[in-house]
């Protein structure tokens, strides 16, 4: 686990949020932006090299976070917690690199020679009864974008036979 | 009358006139080259056209993981119609395992569009259909019975007696379908140790195979498992091998049988002589590493440098340095002792039976080790090679997908997937080529339920609505 942010704002009823928000060393091992309390929402900006905070947690009210908690509790309150997807408070956990949470995914397209492969994500669903699949995927027809790439790489002379 | 001239008008024709060859002699002059019948008759690339040797028999597959998926596949691989079933929306756990990271395969079911199906799948469920039944729910059972009357046999590999509790085990089916063929891979088999599950490093373990492979503690090493599930391919290989009994048997007989399967068990196998040596002598067999405790020099030694110093990819950059080298024989090992400058070993070790002693073994290989310690891998290879001695370098994955050898063999190539795309596969094509009825790779797997119309609807029958109507229950 990489460090926490334990977060101590002041809610104004003379409590404090108390909410421990944890940073998965998957997202924020070497990281560096704006995280929101998974609790109160206090944005906090901090930057973390090789798991521990290098600098922050420093409130930035007013700002929009990057990325939000995997998962938070607040020990000192019988540890009542946010599970991970609970909406607006954490983020889902789903074994995805932090790029593809940033907007930024690239799933392979072209095999190592050149020529494309289905199985990036999302597929389409199958339109089958019970789930059924079709027995060919129709490249031109279905992946449109992808075999206009593909001719490209053809003209280009990208696609080899081995 | 001149009968030399009315038995020619009776010839057929001239013997001496028709083309090919003449004598005996002669037709073996004018037979192809071995290479060139082998090219011929393997005809790699050209599998689809030629029969398959079980196009015919129908298997249901209730598997996980590899053990036993890959028993089946198998049978798929060589024509069998292989059912997987597995369970709604889930699938094989094995869909859900290693590789991590990107190495997925999407769409893995409409109801989870951000859930693939890991490469670890691969090669242990090709060519099959696959489709979902929950059948621990009661109203699913008269489906299994269903699939069962109208196939050949089945491969489980719940825990003992979990099938026959839910009164689908060899006892209840055989009552259906006497000609059905029944196999449980189970972990430990029965006996003592019945309830345990197995994992592949455990066949490994259990069997004392990890305690005699990898290197002994005195140079550091330890018990060691083959990297890879070596003991689930295997075992699951050696399930077909019975299933193949069974059906020749049936074939006799007409009757079914039961196939009992404990992976652990199998794997004592692959330990050779040391069960024996114990039995005769009461030693207990130790590891040996990369050397051989029946030859010497037989082994793989680690060269001081690399093939490719400058590859960015680590297994590239530091790990191409290892040889197999073998120079057992007499004459081979004086040769050796030359070519590393080292004639004095052969003076003192002149016969096998004195360099296979350990102490000796530990003197040549470190002799050898020297000499290659400022040398490539590719450089020791040659030396050796032209010196006359077997000599290889350990090739890794990427090496492999280059060697011409495993490309002209067709070990190693691409298959268009008709659902994946373009997918380098050596699944079908890495177990021996047969010249009639070629084993052959027809896609990698396709999604959890993805054959559920086609096997229910057009196998079994079932309307569409019954269909729509057991998958909204998650029966299917």
């Amino acid at each position: 686990m990489c460090d926490i942010i334990w977060c101590k704002k002041d809610m104004g009823d003379g409590k404090i949020c108390d909410t421990v928000n944890y940073l998965d060393p998957y997202c924020f091992w070497n990281w560096e932006g704006k995280v929101a309390c998974a609790h109160c929402g206090t944005v906090y900006y901090i930057h973390m090299i090789q798991g521990h905070m290098y600098a922050g947690p420093e409130e930035k009210p007013g700002e929009k976070p990057d990325i939000l908690p995997l998962y938070a509790d607040q020990p000192n309150n019988g540890y009542f917690n946010y599970l991970p997807g609970t909406e607006g408070r954490t983020r889902p956990y789903t074994c995805l690199p932090r790029h593809i949470y940033l907007g930024k995914a690239d799933m392979v397209k072209f095999s190592i020679r050149g020529r494309p492969v289905r199985g990036w994500r999302p597929q389409p669903p199958s339109a089958g009864v019970a789930g059924s699949q079709g027995y060919f995927w129709d490249i031109e027809k279905l992946s449109p974008e992808v075999w206009e790439e593909y001719q490209e790489k053809i003209r280009r002379g990208e696609v080899k036979d081995w | 009358m001149d009968w030399e001239k009315e038995i020619q008008k009776l010839k057929v024709c001239d013997f001496e006139e028709l083309p090919g060859p003449k004598s005996k002699e002669e037709l073996e002059e004018m037979k192809m080259p071995f290479e060139d019948y082998c090219r011929r008759v393997f005809d790699v690339g050209n599998e689809f056209v030629k029969p398959e040797a079980l196009k015919g028999i129908r298997w249901l597959s209730t598997t996980m993981y590899i053990f036993t998926p890959h028993s089946v596949a198998n049978l798929a691989e060589l024509g069998a119609e292989v059912i997987k079933i597995e369970m709604p929306r889930m699938g094989d756990p094995m869909r859900h395992t290693s590789p991590f990271n990107e190495a997925y395969l999407y769409p893995l079911h409409d109801t989870r569009p951000m859930t693939g199906t890991g490469l670890g799948f691969t090669n242990a469920n090709s060519n099959e259909y696959f489709i979902t039944l929950d059948y621990h729910v009661p109203e699913a059972k008269p489906v299994f019975y269903n699939l069962v009357k109208m196939s050949d046999g089945l491969t489980e590999c719940y825990r003992h007696g979990t099938f026959d509790r839910w009164k689908q085990g060899y006892r209840h089916v055989m009552e259906i379908n006497p000609r059905f063929i029944y196999v449980w891979g189970g972990g430990f088999g029965y006996g003592p140790k019945i309830f345990g599950g197995s994992y592949d490093i455990l066949g490994q373990a259990h069997a004392g195979l990890a305690s005699i492979t990898g290197t002994h503690e005195d140079f550091g090493g330890h018990a060691t498992k083959a990297t890879n599930w070596v003991i689930d391919w295997y075992s699951g290989t050696q399930i077909s091998v019975a299933i193949m009994a069974a059906l020749y048997w049936r074939g006799k007989t007409g009757l079914g049988t039961m196939i009992e399967f404990s992976q652990v068990q199998a794997a004592t196998r692959c330990c050779g002589y040391a069960v024996p040596l114990y039995g005769r002598f009461g030693i207990v067999r130790q590891r040996w590493g990369n050397w051989d405790t029946q030859l010497c020099v037989h082994g793989i030694i680690m060269a001081g440098k690399s093939d490719f110093p400058d590859a960015q990819n680590p297994q590239d950059r530091f790990e191409a340095r290892y040889v197999m080298v073998s120079a057992f024989q007499d004459a081979d090992f004086q040769e050796l002792c030359n070519v590393i400058k080292k004639p004095d070993l052969y003076s003192r070790y002149k016969t096998h039976k004195e360099r296979v002693d350990a102490a000796a073994q530990i003197e040549i290989y470190k002799a050898i080790e020297d000499w290659a310690a400022d040398k490539s891998r590719s450089e020791v290879v040659r030396i050796l090679k032209e010196a006359g001695l077997l000599a290889a370098p350990v090739m890794n994955d990427r090496e492999v997908y280059e060697c011409e050898h495993y490309r002209q063999r067709g070990t190693v190539r691409w298959n268009d997937d008709p659902l994946f795309g373009d997918i380098l596969v050596h699944s079908a094509y890495s177990c021996g080529l047969l010249s009639k009825t070629p084993r052959r790779h027809r896609w990698l797997w396709r999604p959890v339920g993805a054959d559920n119309v086609k096997i229910y609807h057009e196998l079994l029958g079932y309307p569409m609505s019954k269909i729509q109507e057991l998958y909204d229950k998650n029966i299917i």
